[in-house]
């Protein structure tokens, strides 16, 4: 391989590299607050932390920010379902 | 490159329905796509069920995580992500027609699939072995506490169901690091690589969510 292939390869992989080693450090700090349970309302951090979790996976590893905006609406439209469903179920269940 | 062909002959086979190449490529990536929302609404339901038992039953749910192996979960985490690093080597590496190096990288990938397969059958082998499977027509650990087993039932679903797609993925993975070793694939069906890895992403999506739900927020 030679420096320009070297050189070639970073450019393109520089995105998914990143993405490995932020997804990673969410990892250890959820696994950190999973095993220590530093204070009572833990789970709200833990909830931060996997909504970015989710949100990279699914804009730098799933690519859905370069996609085509059709695709940006279905990947969209199947979150805005969940919260539809989340929203409402849990609406009656926490109220009851 | 010894074994590569150059980027600019990279590309896809016109299929006669559609008018350009271009097209093709969008409409392979929505039809995924609209299959993975369908099964984000499959395991959303079951996630939503975690949730409403650890609202109705705090303390059972609680007594009932804490069973449940921690570290091999966090581990099985960390290995869906190197899988993700893995397979998005490969999609960029078909891009730029480097052969030998995506088929590595996607070997790679199923090599660590299936080590997170072996992690979750061991794990299933410790809670079988101290009488956590209440399913079982055999004694159950935490018997005196019956919601931990609608807990239970639902983490051995939600895990279960995972487990079936990423089995599901290893062996499509394994035909496809075949069909693509073959001479002329990456400049005929490069498409086939980036549509396939949106469903090994989506299953590290999936678990990312299910190691928090199941193991980390009930705790």
């Amino acid at each position: 391989m030679t420096r320009e292939d070297r050189a070639t390869l970073w450019r393109h992989m520089r995105a998914p590299v990143l993405s490995f080693v932020a997804l990673m450090a969410l990892l250890a700090v959820n696994v950190v607050l999973g095993a220590t349970l530093p204070f009572r309302a833990v789970w709200v951090a833990e909830a931060v932390v996997v909504v970015c979790m989710v949100l990279t996976v699914l804009l730098v590893s799933m690519e859905v920010w370069s996609e085509p905006p059709l695709v940006r609406v279905f990947s969209a439209l199947g979150f805005f379902w969940l919260l539809i469903l989340f929203g409402m179920t849990l609406v009656d269940y926490l109220t009851r | 490159m010894p074994d590569a062909v150059t980027a600019e002959a990279v590309d896809i086979e016109l299929a006669e329905q559609f008018v350009t190449k271009e097209q093709q490529r969008d409409v392979g990536t929505l039809g995924m796509w609209a299959w993975l929302v369908t099964e984000l609404l499959l395991f959303a339901g079951l996630f939503l069920c975690a949730l409403i038992l650890r609202i109705q039953f705090p303390a059972d749910v609680t007594l009932a995580t804490t069973h449940l192996k921690f570290w091999i979960g966090a581990t099985n985490t960390a290995v869906l992500i190197c899988s993700s690093l893995t397979m998005s080597g490969a999609i960029v590496l078909s891009r730029l027609g480097w052969r030998r190096g995506m088929l590595g990288c996607m070997l790679a990938t199923a090599c660590l699939g299936t080590l997170f397969l072996v992690l979750k059958g061991y794990e299933y082998y410790q809670d079988y072995d101290e009488n956590m499977m209440p399913f079982l027509a055999r004694p159950y650990a935490l018997g005196a506490h019956p919601s931990t087993r609608l807990f239970l039932d639902i983490y051995y679903v939600t895990t279960g169901l995972h487990g079936v797609h990423l089995i599901t993925g290893v062996s499509i993975l394994l035909v496809l690091t075949w069909q693509a070793s073959r001479p002329r694939f990456l400049q005929m069906h490069q498409n086939r690589i980036e549509i396939y890895g949106l469903y090994w992403h989506f299953i590290d999506l999936i678990w990312i969510i299910v190691f928090p739900v199941l193991y980390v927020l009930n705790r």
